[in-house]
């Protein structure tokens, strides 16, 4: 009997242990054991939100401004309905004291429940990045403009996969640091606007630059411009007075008139004036003017009399062309860095120095025997007893499609403005974002 | 002397039960243990797949624009570091959703994501990763199974409120569950012009912005449509650095149309199909004019229309049922930056439009690939936001054991 109270007792031992171990050993619960990433969610969304410095900028805004409101609304709308969310923003001070002070913090949730994980972003401020300042083209006075043909009624030739809008937004992101002021010339009513001499937003109109982002092809106002004796030559059915009177006006104004690919001066494109015609090669609104376009621009800058003149000037260069020295030196001082080779087939020939009358001041591309594949030609003229330049042409005879750093690369090598590099000792103008996200439902 | 033995062995008895039942407990408590163990690593495993696969471009590191099959998987988009995936690896993954479509002028069976009709995206089997491929390439084969879904964040949705003088679109941008007031929209409306007898259609287009209310709608009123117009709007919304897209189109005709056939991501080359070849319907039909151009989404977040030459293909006639003519056409995009084809059409009188994304995250089209989830044991999930060129997608992996886990011990 004695036994059998012994084995009762022993069980009884076992069952203790077994309930004091079973309390001990805690299962964790299902949400524990298959967790969802909350960390790397968090920081997904917040890198997100990031993607074009918008959360930057709202961290930065006071704290009534309504872009919190809409950082709330976002973050409600782009997380999972079970999840829940606590923002909070810190501005990281480098004064004696906290190391971070709260700044701001949102939520949609009164607790973020019992199981929660969080990611931290760090944000500057756009005011406290290395910033180089550069000399402002025209600072010295006279010019400084740089327009941007960006026109919306007119379609480009040999920019294949791009639009003249996309490449326009590039340079305009791309030079106009390095202008007193950029204007993007939208449609061709404004470019007629400029070409009778009248600025658009009290700009300089004169020594401006002129950036054709629309190839070989180039936008032309309907009215005076397309008009018989104007722009169009009804002797030879062409708009190659058009380009006359454009090389005219880039005499007049002092322009830098630049052509980023192929044949300048190909065709002239306006989508309302053409609707019906096409360039040959399907796309309408556009003319063919050919050859002629270039000499009779080449004439009009050199002031000599309009004459019909169709005669292919340009070469096609065998292999490739390469940066010059002086564009590959530029290229790391402005760091700019297209691919330093290139096919050339629309290589303009030096012999166009002579004829009309220009000096190349600046190589982007090495010569190649006697044809210059991209290069900035201007014209002398004499200004009160003084030989100086009016008037300059910029072509870069290389082939589709168009690289838009090359025709920055040669306005900067050719303007040289100077960068001034400054310091960063900006302080409290980094902030800390944290991210908590919790899980609601279930267990 | 017997006593003491009758208690020996009912002694012993009762302690050789009583072991035994303390072991199975013992043994249960240590088996559930075990198999949460077991889902615990199941998740860890998952969210390393997840990463694995969204931050790793795969190998050749542009395989998505090309029409080979990658040495190594990935879909991060080379361009870029973080979870920044590539438009055109995702549309090379074979979809678990939708049903293979067979073109007999090709001989080949093409994977399927159409949002419904007139938005079409259709790649090849051949150039097509499958899920076997991919799984093998993850390490996983046999060992785990996987459905991997990239759903857009933010939607949306067009509906017609007035159909004609002057139509009116809502276009209602939402994101999962939640409308977004104050929103930007850019658009681009498309109308198909009616040229009559055997000629191509025209197409007019204009494009804009506007921006939603309060309940995250945003109407846009086109004067001068009648009910029998053919028109299509592509719509993009953003808002703190979040874009959806949203389309729609009206057609006059669906019975005779186009249908667009991804077939060489190398060569940028789409074959425009008539639809009785695809659909097999019996005797010879209308031929079917087209006007092909190309939408792409600026940095600025405007729509703009990239024109198309001629020797793209962009015009064109395909016939069905007519002897030695050509039964499809094809047409060469001009360049890989994502965008939307948009193939204008006319046969005998009816016009449409349909659409086509180029790189699947130019019309927020999903991807779900791998095995379906339903009927698995026990499934580990993770998510990421990532962005598919600028557009914001959820990034969901579910990944199960395929070594016979029971879900409990």
């Amino acid at each position: 009997m004695m036994r059998t109270i012994e084995i009762f007792l022993v069980i009884m031992i076992i069952t203790g242990a077994f309930i004091i171990a079973s309390l001990f050993a805690v299962l964790p619960s299902p949400r524990q054991v298959s967790p969802l990433n909350l960390r790397r969610l968090a920081l997904t969304t917040l890198q997100t939100l990031d993607v074009n410095h918008d959360l930057s900028q709202t961290t930065f805004k006071p704290t009534d401004d309504p872009a919190w409101g809409e950082l709330q609304i976002v973050l409600s709308a782009c997380l999972p309905p079970n999840i829940v969310y606590n923002l909070t923003v810190y501005e990281a001070s480098n004064n004696e004291g906290a190391l971070y002070t709260l700044k701001k913090s949102i939520s949609n949730a009164r607790s973020i429940g019992i199981e929660s994980d969080a990611a931290s972003y760090l944000v500057a401020s756009s005011n406290v990045t290395f910033s180089v300042t550069p000399e402002k083209v025209g600072e010295g006075g006279g010019g400084g403009t740089l327009y941007i043909l960006n026109c919306s009624n007119a379609n480009g030739w040999w920019i294949t996969g791009y639009t003249s809008q996309s490449l326009a937004e590039d340079l305009y992101n791309l030079l106009s640091p390095y202008f007193q002021k950029t204007i993007m010339i939208q449609n061709t009513a404004q470019l007629a606007q400029i070409l009778n001499g009248t600025s658009i937003q009290d700009e300089t109109l004169q020594n401006a630059v002129v950036i054709n982002t629309f190839g070989e092809a180039v936008p032309i106002p309907s009215g005076y411009y397309s008009s018989s004796g104007v722009g169009y030559d009804d002797a030879h059915g062409s708009y190659a007075l058009y380009c006359y009177t454009l090389g005219k006006r880039v005499l007049q104004y002092n322009w830098t008139w630049a052509s980023i690919v192929g044949y300048p001066l190909y065709y002239v494109g306006n989508t309302g004036l053409f609707p019906n015609e096409q360039n040959g090669w399907g796309i309408y609104g556009m003319r063919n003017v050919g050859s002629a376009g270039l000499n009779a621009f080449l004439r009009g800058l050199d002031s000599q009399a309009y004459a019909y003149d169709g005669t292919w000037i340009t070469g096609e260069l065998p292999g490739v062309v390469y940066l010059s020295n002086q564009a590959r030196y530029y290229c790391n001082y402005y760091g700019v860095y297209p691919s330093p080779y290139h096919t050339a087939t629309r290589a303009l020939p030096s012999s166009i120095t002579g004829t009309y009358h220009l000096n190349v001041t600046t190589y982007v591309f090495g010569q190649v025997g006697n044809w210059n594949p991209g290069a900035i030609y201007r014209h002398p003229a004499i200004i009160n007893g003084t030989t100086r330049f009016k008037g300059s042409l910029f072509a870069l005879g290389v082939t589709r499609t168009p690289d838009i750093r090359l025709t920055a690369l040669g306005i900067l090598c050719d303007y040289k403005p100077r960068l001034y590099r400054s310091e960063y000792t900006a302080a409290g103008t980094s902030r800390l974002v944290v991210l908590q996200l919790g899980q609601t439902g279930g267990v | 002397m017997t006593g003491a033995t009758i208690d020996h062995m009912i002694s012993v008895t009762v302690f050789l039960a009583a072991i035994l039942l303390f072991i199975s407990l013992f043994n249960q408590t240590i088996q559930t243990a075990v198999l949460y163990q077991r889902h615990r690593v199941l998740a860890t495993k998952c969210s390393d797949v997840l990463d694995n696969v969204l931050l790793n471009p795969g190998y050749p590191l542009e395989w998505g624009k090309t029409n080979s099959t990658p040495a190594a998987f990935g879909l991060q988009d080379p361009e870029f570091t973080q979870y920044r995936l590539s438009p055109f690896s995702l549309m090379r993954l074979q979809s678990s959703t939708g049903t293979p479509v067979y073109f007999g002028p090709t001989g080949l069976y093409y994977n399927n994501i159409t949002m419904g009709f007139g938005d079409f995206l259709l790649v090849p089997y051949t150039l097509a990763i499958n899920y076997s491929s991919a799984s093998k390439l993850l390490g996983i084969n046999n060992t785990h199974g996987f459905q991997l879904t990239i759903t857009p964040t933010i939607m949306v949705s067009i509906t017609e409120t007035q159909a004609e003088n002057p139509l009116i679109l809502n276009m209602k941008v939402f994101g999962i569950g939640f409308p977004l007031p104050n929103a930007t929209v850019s658009y681009c409306f498309l109308k198909v012009g009616e040229k009559q007898g055997q000629s191509h259609p025209y197409y007019t287009s204009f494009f804009g912005r506007t921006f939603t209310n309060d309940a995250g709608s945003a109407f846009l009123t086109v004067q001068d449509i009648a009910s029998e117009d053919s028109y299509a709007l592509i719509a993009y919304a953003h808002m703190s650095g979040l874009v959806g897209i949203g389309y729609h189109q009206r057609v006059s005709g669906v019975k005779r149309y186009v249908i667009p056939f991804v077939d060489s991501f190398e060569d940028k080359r789409v074959l425009l199909a008539h639809s009785y070849d695809v659909h097999n319907q019996g005797p010879p039909e209308s031929a079917v004019f087209y006007n092909a151009t190309f939408v792409l989404l600026t940095e600025d977040f405007t729509l703009r229309e990239m024109p198309m030459e001629n020797s793209t293909g962009k015009l064109g006639k395909i016939v069905y049922g007519h002897g030695t003519e050509k039964t499809y056409h094809s047409l060469t995009i001009p360049t890989y930056n994502p965008g939307i084809l948009v193939v204008t059409y006319q046969s005998s009188n009816e016009y449409g439009v349909v659409l086509m994304p180029w790189g699947i995250s130019s019309m927020a089209f999903p991807v779900a690939f791998g095995e379906v989830p339903e009927g698995k044991e026990w499934v580990a999930t993770d998510v990421r936001q990532v962005l598919v060129n600028g557009i914001a997608y959820q990034a969901k992996l579910s990944l199960w054991s395929l070594e016979g886990y029971p879900v409990v011990g």
